[in-house]
């Protein structure tokens, strides 16, 4: 069984058409790319499944159960962290108490819950955990925020667009995270830069203009023509 | 200092300085300085009410003063009643938190400005109705029937704002508390991480309306007679929210330095303009907003660290 | 009830849904541009009253004049606040703007009661007399009022609809970053939104002066029902909002003869409990969507 399992979906936003008619199914343990030039709809099925965004049409499974109607702060306690694009600290909290803040997820009330000195250490931040968020630089912020999501303890991390906005050395720090962190959860990740991102995918999908256009390893997905004509457009066409 | 250490601290100093207060009518003190104690107590009590639910979430709310007011009137009616002095207190809390819910359960569910507005009609609605009610008196009033001696109030009041103040600094360290302030800089990330925001805000609203009710309840007690114009003033949702306001928003010690400086402030212009009340402290509001957004405590409190941090450099490098 | 007292009263509800209308005008253009409620609205509106009253009384001039001079006066004192007061806060966090309106509406309230006592002042000078419509009466000062909120209604909207200017306060209203982008003056224009909405609420002040008494609260109770009609209308479409202008005037001037004042006002605001629930995203709840 998938772990989550998204069917026939369809979202519009005043009548624009964002995303038509998206099957998207992540296997438990994956780490699964979600790429695609602006507009493409991404980021929309991303909240769709974050429960940030109601589909007009379809429906979201996670675990087997539809969380289609699963207002958002439930779907974190069924265990789903998420990240921000446009990092969302509490800047006026200390780092510790970012992470003090979240919910455990089920799963982890009834084992044990994250231990949140551990996921400090893991983003390189217990030196500044007693700081006020608003003292950090991005590129911890933006490690804050995987650590925040983490401390639900999920067993599917959302990231949004983890890259964005970092220098190449906080790139290459993140990448390195996020490639320690999916040994033991499943990833769905958003990424504009396909470049740096795709090599570490287990699998990827392509969408463009509210489609999906192509679906497979990065290998596959570096060779299909119709990837590389959405994202070049006519001149490699 | 461990944060429990410091909360445990501040409780223990917030016992002994309530305990001397409440021991004051005992003392000999003479009856200026205790009634200045008293409302010092009382708007403390008050501020902190409106410090839970403003102060903590970011949702201001302009009604305090009215929910202090129904307190006030169901404890008076209650104890006009023959009920024992507690029932009627708690009369007083259950009807203003039962009043808040009617508010909270509404404009909660939203974010943004809704709750504001559903405050601020709500004020003006309450006093209103009340004027209507031949249960409440009407337009005249309510006189409390027995006789009460003034050092029940007044001891009342003391341990309610002490209790309030403990109260308030318990939630600040508490994970939940760090919950009920992560709504207050970004919602959509409290939701996010699994906090359902619509029951925390209506929860602490509910704590935060009992306190102003058992305030307005007390001070019923003390006061003796109730007249709706002059218990649903609009001064006093504006008291509860300049007291905290000056001292200090979200932190358990801005009430207790506002309510000080208020009632002192009050004495001072009694005397030298005491027509111009409403017009001072707003425009004290204004400043501190403008300028001095963590109130007293606030700048106080950075006016320390920077001192630390120049005194120390070494430390951190 | 009679068909002439029925057209006498609605009569009566037009006066005050002009009124409304101009009043939720200005909290409409305030709230479009800067996201700002302006909890002060009223006390401008109080402004134009007394200046009005002022003028009358001390100078023995027509009330006439206090349009204009209530328009000049708000303009001006509009430009200041907003120069000085809420430019520093349209940035920072709700909380901070709602404490600065919240605070200058007290400080203007205070101010009036200082100033002027609690009595209740009118005048007798200016427009007298009335015009009877088969039995239906109206007096000359009401129909002053109405045609005066017409005009100075439509010519706002044109203002905001058709000219330049207005195009820089539309584009504002839908992104502050964007419009600024587009060569847009933000802070040119967000002075000019602020102290035209302000001019409207003193002018609405002058007016209401001529119609009713003045005292230090009477522009607080307007600017509530204005807050309804806003939220009730929305803010997107101008005839929402004349719609519900129009029909809290006909709420108010029908209960306030068949019950009374106070329960007009309990059911309008009873009215906007409703609304709350019934168009929660109206104007209040933004709801945030990554």
């Amino acid at each position: 069984m998938a772990l989550v399992e998204a069917r026939a979906i369809e979202k519009r936003f005043s009548g624009v058409v964002a995303v038509k008619d998206v099957d998207l199914l992540v296997a438990e343990g994956e780490l699964l790319g979600l790429f695609g030039p602006n507009g493409a709809g991404k980021t929309t099925m991303f909240n769709i499944i974050a429960g940030a965004v109601r589909p007009t049409a379809g429906a979201v499974r996670f675990r087997g159960v539809d969380i289609t109607a699963v207002p958002a702060f439930r779907r974190a306690r069924m265990g789903i962290g998420r990240t921000f694009q446009v990092v969302r600290p509490f800047r006026g909290l200390t780092v510790m108490e970012n992470l003090m803040a979240a919910v455990p997820s089920a799963a982890a009330r009834d084992g044990r819950p994250a231990d949140l000195a551990a996921l400090l250490r893991g983003v390189g931040l217990e030196k500044r955990a007693n700081d006020p968020a608003a003292a950090l630089t991005l590129g911890m912020l933006k490690r804050l925020e995987v650590a925040r999501a983490l401390a639900l303890s999920p067993q599917l991390l959302l990231l949004d667009e983890p890259l964005a906005g970092l220098s190449d050395r906080e790139c290459a720090d993140m990448l390195q995270f996020v490639a320690t962190v999916r040994r033991s959860i499943t990833i769905v990740m958003v990424e504009h830069n396909v470049h740096l991102a795709l090599p570490i995918c287990d699998r990827a999908v392509v969408m463009d203009a509210g489609s999906i256009i192509a679906e497979g390893t990065p290998g596959e997905i570096r060779k299909n023509p119709a990837v590389i004509r959405a994202y070049l457009g006519e001149d490699a066409a | 200092m461990s944060r429990a250490g410091s909360t445990a601290a501040l409780a223990a100093v917030t016992v002994a300085l309530g305990a001397v207060a409440a021991a004051l009518p005992w003392l000999g003190v003479s009856s200026y300085v205790r009634t200045l104690v008293y409302y010092a107590c009382y708007y403390m009590a008050l501020g902190q009410a409106w410090n839970l639910i403003s102060g903590m979430t970011g949702y201001v709310s302009f009604a305090h003063g009215a929910l202090a007011g129904i307190g006030a009137y169901a404890t008076v009616i209650a104890l006009n009643a023959q009920w024992p002095v507690a029932a009627g207190l708690a009369a007083g809390a259950a009807a203003a938190g039962l009043a808040s819910l009617v508010i909270g359960a509404t404009s909660l569910r939203l974010r943004g400005a809704a709750f504001t507005f559903a405050t601020l009609f709500f004020q003006e609605l309450v006093l209103l109705i009340v004027r209507k009610l031949p249960a409440a008196g009407g337009p005249g009033g309510l006189v409390l029937q027995e006789i009460y001696p003034t050092s029940l109030p007044y001891v009342l009041m003391v341990v309610l704002a002490a209790v309030a103040t403990i109260a308030v600094a318990a939630l600040r360290f508490s994970r939940t508390g760090v919950r009920v302030l992560a709504i207050k800089h970004d919602e959509t990330a409290a939701v996010a991480i699994g906090i359902d925001s619509t029951r925390l805000k209506v929860a602490i609203f509910c704590a935060s309306a009992a306190i102003a009710g058992l305030v307005g309840s007390i001070h019923a007690i003390f006061v003796g007679s109730l007249f709706p114009d002059v218990v649903f003033a609009v001064e006093i949702s504006l008291i509860a929210l300049a007291v905290p306001l000056i001292g200090g928003v979200g932190t358990a010690m801005g009430p207790v330095v506002g309510a000080l400086l208020y009632v002192g402030m009050r004495e001072v212009f009694q005397v030298v303009a005491p027509g111009l009340h409403l017009t001072i402290v707003g425009l004290l509001i204004l400043a501190v907003v403008l300028f001095m957004r963590d109130g007293i405590v606030g700048a106080a409190a950075r006016a320390w660290a920077t001192r630390r941090r120049t005194a120390v450099p070494a430390e951190g490098g | 009830m009679s068909l002439t007292l029925f057209f006498q009263l609605l009569a009566n509800g037009l006066v005050v849904g002009g009124l409304l209308g101009i009043v939720a005008l200005g909290l409409a253009l305030i709230f479009g541009v800067m996201r700002v409620v302006n909890f002060a609205h009223g006390e401008f509106i109080t402004l134009g009253a007394y200046a009005t009253y002022l003028l009358v009384t001390q100078l023995g001039a027509s009330p006439l004049f206090g349009i204009p001079l209530a328009l000049a006066l708000g303009g001006a004192i509009g430009w200041l606040i907003q120069a000085g007061v809420i430019a520093r806060v349209t940035e920072r966090p709700e909380l901070d703007m709602l404490m600065t309106t919240y605070a200058l509406s007290v400080v203007g309230l205070g101010a009036f009661a200082a100033g002027f006592g609690g009595d209740f002042r009118s005048y007798s000078a200016g427009p007298s007399g009335s015009l009877d419509l088969a039995g239906v009466v109206v007096g000359w000062r009401s129909l002053t009022v109405l045609l005066t909120c017409l005009v100075m209604g439509a010519a706002t909207l044109l203002l905001v609809q058709r000219a330049r200017v207005g195009l820089g306060l539309r584009a504002l209203a839908q992104n502050r970053d964007a419009a600024a982008s587009c060569g847009i003056n933000v802070i040119a224009s967000e002075r000019l939104a602020f102290s035209a909405a302000v001019a409207l609420a003193a002018a609405a002040g002058a007016l209401v002066s001529l119609i009713g008494t003045t005292t230090p609260t009477v522009g607080h109770g307007w600017v509530l029902d204005g807050f309804v009609v806003v939220m009730l209308g929305g803010l997107g479409s101008v005839a929402g909002a004349l719609v519900a202008a129009f029909g809290i005037g006909f709420v108010q001037s029908f209960a306030s003869y068949l019950l009374d004042d106070s329960w007009a006002r309990i059911i309008i605001y009873l009215l906007l409990y409703a609304a709350i629930l019934v168009r929660p995203h109206g104007l209040l709840g933004r709801q945030e969507h990554a």
